[in-house]
């Protein structure tokens, strides 16, 4: 239920970012008279993911944070990375463990959006390859047993650790950014990841991996974050209405 | 790029939806003790006890196993699942063999003690682990006949053997019991 509602919430928060890109575009394009020469700003955008952060905040279970950073490279491509850090405790019926590491992700995005005049508003696809080095202790388990004749407990306290595993993935990057104000910008985005690295503790199993979420029976994942960044402008392009000059 | 970022989306959804959280039954999990009864004349053929009740005290009370099959107290086959404790490295069961009899001179009483050592094994997020069982190397009786160490003769077991001291699935005979 919980998971349910969360996904109603940024899927409106998705509607909302389209709404508002959508009245600013109408906005400009009432007045473009005038042909005017285009500026395309090149630079660093870094940010931060506003759900790890806020998560942090009213989940006891969880401390994350993650530095999400692009640089735009040509008019259509920007280089992206994301940087974080979790801690997480995950309380499963059958399973209490806790894992905790540090996750990269480097890759690239293409922004599909045309923008008007000077606008720098992105919906973009893009991939990533991540890497994860982490530690997992089980906190506590429970046998199964099909038929509990004794009536015996069967919790186990075990605290045990498992250190040095990593993994590594493959990430598809759907999202999109649009411009508050200014040099802020908020962006919303999903992910689809397939691990094609993951080395297990021996006894256990990598059940969550930072960066890559929980794990399923296959090797895929799936994520998302909620960003808000600024932009430091490094350099400016003039574009010329090319079509214009030619007649 | 709306429709893929819809996809996506609705993508997301599916896959949130997932259900691993529950173990399924199929899972080899904990498992019994596999006894498999045979004829204690001809010890290659098997032998199907008669009105077999098997209890052991839970919890300050003797208490006897259900079986699966009939849905009553009484054993009437060659095989039987014993459940072994998780948290101790003997099980004591009573075998009572013929007791629906009216006569109780009729009724024969054995007990059998199981000694075993343990390890717990993970399974799944969902099942979490499994305790497994093996009948020890070290341990010179792992089976114990109405509290006699050495003892093969009973009320009416006449004699048992191991044959798969690992108890790790339910698929092999653990015990035979000769009667």
């Amino acid at each position: 239920m919980k998971k349910k509602h969360m996904s109603k919430y940024f899927f409106n928060i998705v509607l909302v970012l389209f709404s508002l890109q959508m009245i600013s575009q109408n906005k400009k394009s009432k007045d473009t008279v005038t042909i005017l020469p285009k500026t395309d700003r090149y630079g660093l955008r870094v940010g931060v993911d506003l759900f790890k952060l806020s998560k942090s905040i009213y989940d006891n279970n969880y401390k994350g944070l993650e530095l999400v950073g692009d640089f735009r490279v040509t008019k259509k491509y920007y280089l992206a990375a994301e940087i974080g850090n979790e801690n997480k405790t995950t309380n499963d019926d059958q399973l209490k463990f806790t894992t905790q590491g540090t996750y990269l992700k480097v890759g690239f995005d293409y922004n599909a959006h045309q923008n008007w005049l000077n606008l720098e508003n992105m919906i973009y696809v893009g991939l990533r390859f991540g890497i994860s080095s982490f530690n997992q202790e089980i906190n506590t388990y429970k046998v199964y047993n099909p038929n509990p004749f004794f009536n015996e407990p069967n919790t186990v306290t075990v605290n045990e650790n498992f250190n040095g595993l990593s993994a590594q993935w493959g990430e598809v990057v759907a999202g999109i950014k649009t411009k508050l104000f200014d040099n802020v910008f908020v962006g919303f985005s999903l992910r689809g990841s397939n691990l094609f690295f993951n080395k297990k503790p021996a006894g256990f199993d990598n059940l969550y991996i930072p960066g890559f979420n929980r794990t399923y029976n296959g090797n895929f994942g799936v994520g998302f974050n909620y960003t808000v960044s600024y932009f430091l402008p490094v350099f400016k392009k003039k574009i010329l209405p090319k079509e214009k000059l030619k007649k | 790029m709306k429709k893929i970022l819809l996809v996506l989306i609705i993508g997301f959804f599916t896959f949130s939806c997932e259900k691993d959280d529950i173990c399924d039954a199929n899972t080899p999990t904990t498992p019994r003790l596999i006894i498999k009864f045979y004829n204690d004349a001809d010890r290659a053929k098997v032998r199907s006890v008669i009105d077999l009740k098997i209890t052991s005290l839970v919890d300050g009370v003797e208490k006897a196993i259900v079986f699966e099959k009939t849905g009553t107290e009484f054993l009437n086959d060659t095989i039987v699942s014993l459940p072994l404790k998780i948290n101790e490295n003997l099980t004591k069961y009573k075998f009572i063999f013929n007791s629906k009899a009216t006569n109780e001179g009729l009724i024969s009483r054995d007990d059998l003690t199981f000694n075993y050592s343990r390890k717990d094994e993970f399974v799944s997020r969902a099942c979490g682990f499994k305790t497994l069982f093996e009948m020890n190397a070290s341990n010179e009786n792992p089976i114990i006949l109405n509290n006699i160490e050495g003892s093969t003769n009973g009320i009416w077991i006449r004699g048992f053997q191991i044959n798969q001291p690992k108890i790790y699935n339910e698929k092999e005979t653990h015990v035979k019991i000769f009667f």
